[in-house]
């Protein structure tokens, strides 16, 4: 009796909406970035100022696109790993419609006002709930899955994948530990210093063990498979795995520097953030030489590019980060531009490259068809490639010049210029950065078009385990 | 084009720089004649540009033109001449440990080469610093950059004789090193001149 099929079509739903998500999460990033060389297109109308805007397309790209896109990913690779159906696939629609309305309304919500005012979770307490019950379900089918599994070692990428889980969970909990006033608005249990630190805990952990913990999950599960070539080092990812695990979860206050936090736990911040050079670039490392073995590939897979590519931004700002965490750089970068440079440098090059390096190579599979245009992929490669080293280099431009301005005294030892100048001074970074957001939203939009091209007038493939004895 | 690397093969590497590729890879120059007769040369040009600009114009930021004292001036510039100068040799020689994996030539003067060459667009370019405007300069150089990182995918795998795919990949891991060193070079300055070396800003 042959095993139950794989449930993919939740993967290929999950997948259809982190698309989806990209681009209405982008569309607000560019909007945003040209609301600040025309500020007057919000027309007066509350829902398109800058402050409700950003924090949609902050929520839109991470929660939207990223999580989707992971939710996604760990669904059809945890099934493959171990060789049996999800567990509970109810629950796991169930979920899949769970988050779409919860980002549909999440994102309405904020768009009407409503925050916590707390960054990267300005949803508000009843948002908060939902999604801590929704990230239950996620967990049971992923836990599930993995307890009946019929493969003895549980696979790496399921080491990441099931750390974003356990992680978010109580970052998501105990920094949204709230007490509600109205139905749209709660206040935080903690006061002052403390709930700075209890943020940044969660804000530098999301990075972590979400943009990073989770995206490694992917990279180490789609990667051997599109290389067909297996981990350069397996041993080296597990040890990285650990350090990586142990090294993240102090680096949070390195967003705190020179505040009003005990002096001592900035200076931890920055060491912590130092160390984790090391698990991250062993990760780059094993990725690196895993797809050296596999260079013929490239010629038929436009796929496998965008991954080569998100390894060389993630050295960037993995690397970068740690940089930045010094309080001597720090002093210099705090506030300015070079920042939102450093994040977009791993959220375009590493999360959304890896992401789409990912979707060319799963739409085809479970659409049973190959790709509708590689013409049209390797065009969103160019544009993908050209749009974040334009963004990034905006932003340094624009955060060196903050910083140099910023930090200069006149005779007096006054500050020389006054914001006001700084900022009117931005405005010509700002203009190519909004060109840079709309030359990468273009290579999405060409991505959206060529995978529901693909998909069109297809059902997803219907795939079994391998019989028993047999392996992946 | 038999020993003929050096400065004066500058327009041919402006304008044919695939001729110069297949040149460089039958003639296999040696690691001195590159670096003596030609890198060296072009690493000279950002500084002295930038010299004379900074001199002339002051920094300009987009506020008021930032004037430093001609002692910082020179100071700044020779630190940009050696970190230019490290920057390619720390390259070429990353480039050459790379080539093991790889699979490329692992020929010096061949890594010199290829990163000498790459190399030469943003020298020239770097005329711009002769008026340091800052989003002036970003606006010409970043083409450039793009014209150097195509220079360099389509250059490796002649120069270093490797496969087109194999040298695709080579030449991302050295985008990924070299972004590394770019960024460094930005922390590290910012560093100095938090700690006084450099624009006199208060920190």
């Amino acid at each position: 009796m042959s095993a139950a099929p794989y449930e993919d079509r939740v993967v290929t739903a999950f997948l259809y909406c982190s698309v989806f998500w990209a681009l209405i999460g982008m569309a607000a990033g560019v909007y945003v970035a040209a609301e600040l060389v025309w500020p007057t297109i919000d027309f007066g109308l509350p829902p398109l100022s800058f402050g409700r805007l950003r924090t949609a397309h902050t929520t839109l790209v991470l929660f939207g696109f990223g999580v989707s896109a992971l939710i996604a990913t760990a669904f059809y690779s945890v099934q493959r790993t171990s060789h049996v159906r999800l567990f509970a696939p109810g629950l796991a629609w169930a979920l899949f419609f769970a988050w779409q309305l919860a980002i549909v309304l999440g994102a309405a919500s904020i768009l009407a006002g409503w925050t916590s005012a707390k960054e990267y979770a300005e949803l508000e307490w009843p948002f908060d709930i939902a999604i801590t019950v929704a990230w239950v379900a996620f967990a049971v089918v992923f836990f599930g899955t993995i307890a009946r599994r019929r493969v003895g070692p549980i696979y790496i990428s399921n080491w990441f994948y099931g750390a974003l889980i356990i992680v978010i969970a109580m970052l998501h909990i105990v920094n949204n530990l709230e007490l509600p006033a109205t139905i749209g608005k709660s206040y935080s249990l903690f006061a002052g210093a403390q709930d700075a630190v209890v943020q940044w805990w969660y804000g530098h952990n999301a990075v972590g063990f979400l943009l990073t913990g989770g995206f490694l999950g992917m990279l180490y599960y789609f990667l051997p498979k599109q290389a067909e070539q297996p981990i350069w080092s397996y041993r080296l990812s597990i040890v990285a795995f650990w350090a990586f695990v142990y090294t993240y979860i102090w680096a949070g206050p390195h967003h705190l520097h020179y505040h009003a936090v005990p002096e001592w736990v900035q200076s931890l911040g920055m060491v912590m953030s130092l160390i984790l050079l090391a698990p991250s670039w062993a990760t780059m490392v094993n990725g690196i030489m895993t797809v050296a073995g596999a260079a013929k590939k490239l010629k038929t897979d436009p796929a496998l590019k965008f991954i080569v590519l998100s390894l060389a931004f993630y050295g960037l700002a993995t690397f970068e980060g740690p940089m930045l965490a010094i309080k001597s750089v720090n002093v210099f970068s705090h506030f300015t531009e070079w920042t939102i440079g450093h994040v977009h440098s791993g959220a375009l090059g590493w999360n959304a490259l890896i992401t789409f390096g990912t979707f060319y190579f799963l739409v085809p599979r479970l659409a049973g068809a190959p790709l509708w245009s590689t013409k049209l992929a390797n065009i969103h490669f160019w544009l993908a490639l050209a749009g974040t080293m334009l963004y990034v280099l905006a932003m340094w431009g624009a955060g060196v010049s903050q910083g140099v301005l910023w930090l200069s005294l006149d005779e007096l030892g006054e500050v020389r210029f006054s914001f006001n100048d700084v900022m009117a001074a931005m405005k010509p970074y700002y203009g190519l950065r909004f060109l840079a957001g709309l030359t990468f939203l273009a290579g999405a939009a060409l991505m959206a078009v060529n995978l529901a091209k693909t998909f069109a007038g297809r059902r997803t493939v219907v795939a079994r385990p391998p019989a028993e004895g047999a392996r992946a | 084009m038999p020993n003929r690397f050096s400065i004066l093969s500058l327009g041919k590497i402006l304008f044919a720089p695939n001729q110069v590729f297949q040149a460089v890879a039958g003639e296999s120059p040696p690691a001195s004649r590159v670096f003596f007769r030609f890198a060296i040369w072009i690493g000279l040009l950002p500084p002295v540009f930038a010299w004379i600009g900074t001199t002339l114009f002051g920094w300009r930021l987009g506020v008021e033109p930032v004037f430093l004292p001609q002692s910082t001036v020179l100071a700044v510039c020779l630190a940009y001449f050696v970190a230019l100068l490290f920057g390619f040799l720390s390259g070429a020689v990353v480039a050459r440990w790379m080539a093991v994996t790889y699979d490329a030539s692992q020929s010096l003067g061949r890594c010199l080469a290829l990163m000498a060459i790459v190399g030469a667009p943003l020298a020239v370019g770097s005329v711009v610093h002769l008026y340091p405007h800052v989003f002036f300069n970003l606006l010409v150089l970043v083409p450039v950059l793009i014209w150097c990182m195509y220079l360099l995918y389509r250059g490796l795998p002649i120069v270093l004789a490797t496969g087109p795919n194999r040298g695709m990949l080579m030449a991302s891991a050295l985008i990924a090193y070299l972004f590394v060193a770019f960024v460094s070079l930005l922390g590290i300055t910012v560093a100095l001149w938090g700690s006084g070396i450099g624009p006199q800003i208060g920190t």
